[in-house]
């Protein structure tokens, strides 16, 4: 993303956009630049982003039109996904699979080689299923196809995210004309600016310093190891919400404003906290999509309070990537969710300790513990 | 509907009955019921009123107050 090509393609997208008069023609030319961004990157998700966009874009219309129809929303939701593992997620699950067949020797061992997996194909996915949901709920209409196919293609958030709602998005870019304003491009470019800073500056640094030391992490005692891993996360925070950053202040040159996706995470005083300030368009993505629906499949205390969490974070962790690190990561965090509602159930029953948890000091403790909890929590994910 | 909510509010999720909630108490971006509460008020909502509030509904920034719940729960 941080790229001659991004910033030449930017900047002379946002001249020729501004200097068109209709709204609509306007979401062509973005829609165009888009593509040409994706066609630099990787030639072949063109197709994929294309042939996706139709595919939901069609489903949108029908569940639309046939609300009661819940297998609609499923069938589309079924489909992204088998999408989504197709490309990415066959190889890990053969290699369950044939872990498996070494206990079972009845079964057949059989080798399935990766596919190349197409560029923005987890987020394009996950505004996918929102979108058809979001339909299904009743939030939002369809809209027009151009707007959903900018949606899907927009290349200042295709990358890297955020995983921007059609909700929020629709009414900005199906408006006759969005109007310029300085203080717009002045807040993209200062957004810009400070994402190179953190990336560039902070975030490349800090990798220069401890790198050496994850390559060879035998050869260092355990002091270093944990200072290396303190660098590493501060160094994942600097680095991916630079390009959170620089998403969103892009975007703000054509005056389309993308939700923000952190809030000083590691300031966090609870571990709940930290999910609703840490990429926070995939945990709301998470919380709406999955944590909801899943926690009213049962009332057992046990599936809401020790699965749900674990599941869902477990996933949450598979997003990142098809491995079992991630996957470790995922329940590690959904571990820890599921004690924090064990300690709030706690605290409410016991009305002199809730009045403890209010003092400074305490909040002060707390916001030590999350962020300790959360940085042993990045040596899986590294 | 809103004397119900508070009470449901008061009953299950506040570490202190005696705080005083009004239309306007900031109950979720306060901290006064945590996220994970959420579900249970949005399943609470469905059984009492009938009405099922998409979770994307469900947040700080919507949901926030008692007044703010009624108008969204009126709109579903």
């Amino acid at each position: 993303m941080i790229s001659l090509q991004y910033f030449v393609l930017l900047i002379a997208t946002a001249i020729l956009y501004w200097i068109i008069p209709r709204q609509t023609l306007r979401n062509v030319l973005l829609i165009l630049s888009s593509f040409a961004f994706i066609y630099l990157m990787d030639k072949y998700s063109v197709v994929v982003v294309l042939a996706l966009s139709i595919l939901s874009y069609l489903f949108g219309v029908l569940i639309h039109k046939y609300l009661q129809k819940a297998w609609i929303h499923t069938v589309g939701v079924l489909l992204l996904l088998g999408v989504l593992i197709g490309f990415k997620y066959l190889g890990f699950l053969n290699g369950i699979y044939n872990s498996l067949t070494s206990f079972i020797s009845a079964l057949p061992r059989f080798e399935i080689r990766n596919l190349l997996l197409p560029l923005g194909l987890s987020y394009i996915v996950f505004k996918h299923i929102s979108y058809l949901t979001d339909i299904k709920w009743t939030l939002v209409k369809p809209g027009r196809f151009i707007d959903f196919l900018l949606y899907s293609s927009l290349f200042t958030i295709f990358v890297a995210g955020p995983i921007e709602r059609f909700e929020r998005f629709k009414p900005q870019v199906e408006q006759e004309r969005l109007k310029f304003s300085w203080s717009d491009i002045d807040y993209g470019f200062t957004r810009i600016v400070f994402g190179m800073f953190k990336k560039l500056v902070l975030a490349d640094w800090i990798g220069y310093l401890i790198n050496p030391v994850w390559e060879d992490l035998s050869s260092y005692g355990a002091g270093i190891r944990l200072l290396a891993l303190l660098g590493y996360s501060f160094q994942v925070y600097f680095d991916f919400s630079a390009y959170s950053d620089i998403a969103i202040g892009s975007s703000r040159f054509f005056g389309i404003r993308i939700m923000e996706n952190f809030n000083n995470p590691y300031l966090a005083p609870n571990l709940s906290q930290f999910w609703r300030r840490w990429h926070i368009s995939l945990s709301d993505w998470i919380r709406d999509y999955l944590f909801f629906p899943l926690s009213k499949l049962s009332s057992k205390r046990i599936w809401q309070v020790f699965f749900v969490p674990v599941i869902a974070m477990a996933l949450c962790g598979l997003w990142h990537g098809p491995s079992w690190n991630y996957v470790i990561w995922g329940v590690w965090h959904g571990v820890g969710l599921s004690v924090l509602q064990l300690w709030n159930t706690y605290k409410r029953k016991h009305k002199r300790l809730a009045k403890i948890t209010k003092a400074n000091w305490f909040r002060f403790a707390g916001v030590l513990m999350t962020f300790s909890f959360v940085t042993l929590g990045w040596w899986w994910f590294r | 509907m809103k004397d119900k909510l508070i009470e449901f509010i008061r009953d299950e999720f506040l570490d202190d009955p005696d705080v005083e909630i009004t239309e306007q108490t900031k109950l979720i971006s306060s901290g006064l019921i945590d996220s994970f509460s959420l579900v249970s008020l949005q399943v609470f909502i469905e059984k009492e009123f009938g009405k099922k509030i998409p979770a994307p509904r469900i947040t700080a920034e919507s949901f926030d107050t008692i007044e703010q719940m009624i108008k969204i729960i009126e709109q579903f």
